[in-house]
């Protein structure tokens, strides 16, 4: 195999791992948006929530963040909850603009106690086998990375279980698909709401555990996860998981093969590229249901 | 016109008062401390900026949340021009301004074609987009930032923004009494209705959304020179959007001196928050956005608007808002 096809093979299994993160960045912003129409401008925050939760759980506790994943996102759907029930979902229905602002609100509030909190310093989980890594054959794949992604599938596979085969997730759709039919079928919607917002917050908290492994930790990270969670939403389509996780492993590419070409600081403007391009090619997303927003 | 505004904005009383307020803030430094000069220079600044976003935001309709966008444009054209090529302050501003424009037919004529959320959240990356550029380039001083000149009087950039307030201001009235207000108008309240009597939208929107970068631009310049130290971070800052944003629809979007207005009152209370605590001013401001939204969705603009309009269509989604 010559080199260049070896680096190109690597930077594909890199692109995969990575995306795989993306993806569950992404998924928690798509149900949000998909089920209650918001666009969750602190959905970035949530995510920075979990990752200083499993630095804290790892620093203070020694408990290793792939185990602590589970209580990380059983802490943010226990934020998540009263959140959307309390301060959220009292304009729920109000134009975007007012949903917008709120939630940057709510972004701004987080950002800047967790700044006050643990100050701006950027920190890192390391862990016993940060280092690790498999050699398959020309393709060195660190440990890290795969497990991040086992556990990403695990999550999306997770979420699809839940969205297509429980009530819980009949309910979600329902009250997506059409509120007033939903409520009059008994549907709680306010509970149904908060619970489609912890269930996205629980998610976004394990993305940021996932993310402290290999990613700096520091109370502004949340914007730039903010961008990737839309532009994935958009890559997959509202509201559809496996779209999603579809939308994650091809920024995820996208990126790491950006990162080869242009050099390392330029994830941003390659997220944003693909995002105009996507909005004005492919308007649906790639499995996504069709979204009226050409102007 | 059945729902859609008059082009409302100013009658005589209004103007009188503006023409009073305009001759007492340029008296006002004749008698005032630094400090009270500094602090109104901010609220010209951000007065200027909301108005600057009624013109695309609440005239056209369109939530825009890339000022910061051409904030950034203006500081750092403005503080090139004057850093490397040793071009007078005076010059290097309307340059910014320029770029301004320049960039927001080039961005608008790609971004105008989106909708809603998605105009929305594609303004926003643009910011996020453009501060990564500004990181990597080595014109800019890249993360490091650049150094301007230090004025030898804070009293001239007093009177910049008040300019610039009044350009901006006067921008409010002037629009929607004009041709291309009256398309935009038409835009805003049906887009496809506007389409099949002939007005081809994008141009219109492409001009309003102009017309509010280069006051972004502009604000962007004379910020830079005023605090001598740019980067990328405090330019390109989402914050500028958000608060003009939050003043022009607290103050009433779609009206001349709303936006004005609603900067006169939050600065102000922003300032009572600072000096409470500068440490936990960014977590006041955010849970005052938060509350603002939930208890005063439409804002201060009830007080100011007789029914109908923007504000009546907002608080007609409003009333039934909650669930």
């Amino acid at each position: 195999m010559s080199v260049g096809a070896q680096i190109a093979l690597q930077n594909a299994v890199n692109g995969l791992l990575i995306g795989g993160t993306y993806a569950t960045v992404g998924v928690g912003f798509s149900l949000v948006w998909g089920t209650l129409n918001i666009v969750n401008l602190a959905h970035g925050a949530l995510v920075m929530l979990g990752a200083y939760a499993t630095y804290w759980l790892f620093t203070l506790y020694h408990l290793d963040p792939l185990l602590s994943l589970p209580l990380v996102g059983g802490a943010l759907f226990a934020f998540g909850y009263p959140l959307q029930r309390i301060v959220i979902n009292q304009v729920v229905r109000a134009p975007f603009l007012i949903t917008f602002l709120l939630t940057f609100g709510i972004e701004l509030v987080i950002t800047n106690l967790a700044l006050a909190a643990w100050t701006a310093d950027i920190r890192s989980v390391t862990t016993a086998y940060s280092g690790r890594s498999l050699a398959l054959g020309p393709v060195v794949l660190p440990a890290v990375r795969i497990a991040t992604l086992a556990i990403a599938v695990l999550v999306a596979f997770g979420l699809q279980v839940l969205m297509t085969r429980t009530r819980l997730g009949s309910a979600i759709r329902a009250t997506a698909s059409d509120q007033e039919a939903a409520r009059l079928m008994g549907i709680p919607i306010a509970h149904v709401y908060a619970l489609t917002f912890a269930i996205a917050a629980a998610s976004a908290g394990i993305a940021g555990g996932l993310i402290s492994l290999s990613f700096p930790i520091f109370p502004a990270m949340g914007a730039g996860y903010t961008l990737i969670a839309f532009v994935v939403c958009v890559l997959g389509g509202l509201g559809s998981v496996p779209g999603a996780f579809l939308g994650g492993l091809l920024l995820g590419l996208l990126q790491t093969y950006a990162a080869a070409w242009l050099g390392p600081n330029f994830d941003n403007i390659v997220a944003f590229g693909v995002l105009i391009a996507v909005l004005l090619v492919r308007p649906a997303g790639l499995l996504g249901r069709a979204a009226r927003f050409r102007g | 016109m059945a729902r859609g505004p008059q082009p409302r904005g100013a009658n005589r009383g209004a103007l009188l008062l503006a023409a009073a307020a305009l001759a007492a803030a340029l008296a006002f430094p004749t008698v005032a401390s630094t400090y009270y000069i500094r602090l109104l220079t901010g609220i010209f600044m951000f007065g200027a900026l909301a108005s600057a976003w009624n013109l695309i935001g609440g005239y056209a309709g369109y939530p825009d949340f890339g000022g910061a966008a051409f904030v950034g444009i203006g500081a750092y054209t403005t503080g090139i021009l004057m850093v490397r090529a040793h071009v007078p302050f005076a010059a290097a501003l309307p340059a910014g301004g320029l770029l301004a424009i320049v960039a927001a037919v080039a961005m608008g004529s790609v971004l105008l074609r989106l909708r809603g959320h998605y105009f929305a959240i594609a303004t926003l990356g643009f910011v996020i987009v453009l501060q990564q550029v500004a990181s990597n380039l080595d014109i800019t001083g890249g993360g490091t930032g650049m150094n301007l000149p230090v004025a030898r009087t804070f009293t001239a950039f007093y009177y910049w923004m008040l300019a610039l307030l009044v350009l901006a201001v006067t921008a409010g009235i002037v629009l929607p009494r004009s041709r291309v207000g009256y398309a935009i108008a038409a835009i805003r309240e049906n887009q496809d209705a506007a389409q099949v009597l002939g007005i081809e939208p994008l141009p219109y929107k492409i001009v309003a959304y102009a017309a509010s970068a280069v006051f972004f631009g502009l604000a962007g310049g004379i910020y830079a020179s005023w605090f001598t130290f740019i980067d990328p971070p405090t330019v390109f800052n989402v914050d500028f959007t958000i608060q003009a944003i939050v003043m022009a629809v607290f103050g009433g979007p779609g009206t001349a001196f709303g936006p004005l207005v609603g900067a006169i009152v939050l600065k102000s209370l922003d300032t009572v928050l600072t000096n409470i605590s500068v440490f936990f001013h960014d977590i006041f401001f955010g849970a005052l956005v938060v509350l603002l939204v939930i208890f005063a969705p439409r804002g201060l603009a009830e007080l100011f608007r007789a029914p109908g309009g923007i504000a009546a269509a907002i608080r007609a989604e409003v009333r039934g808002q909650r669930i």
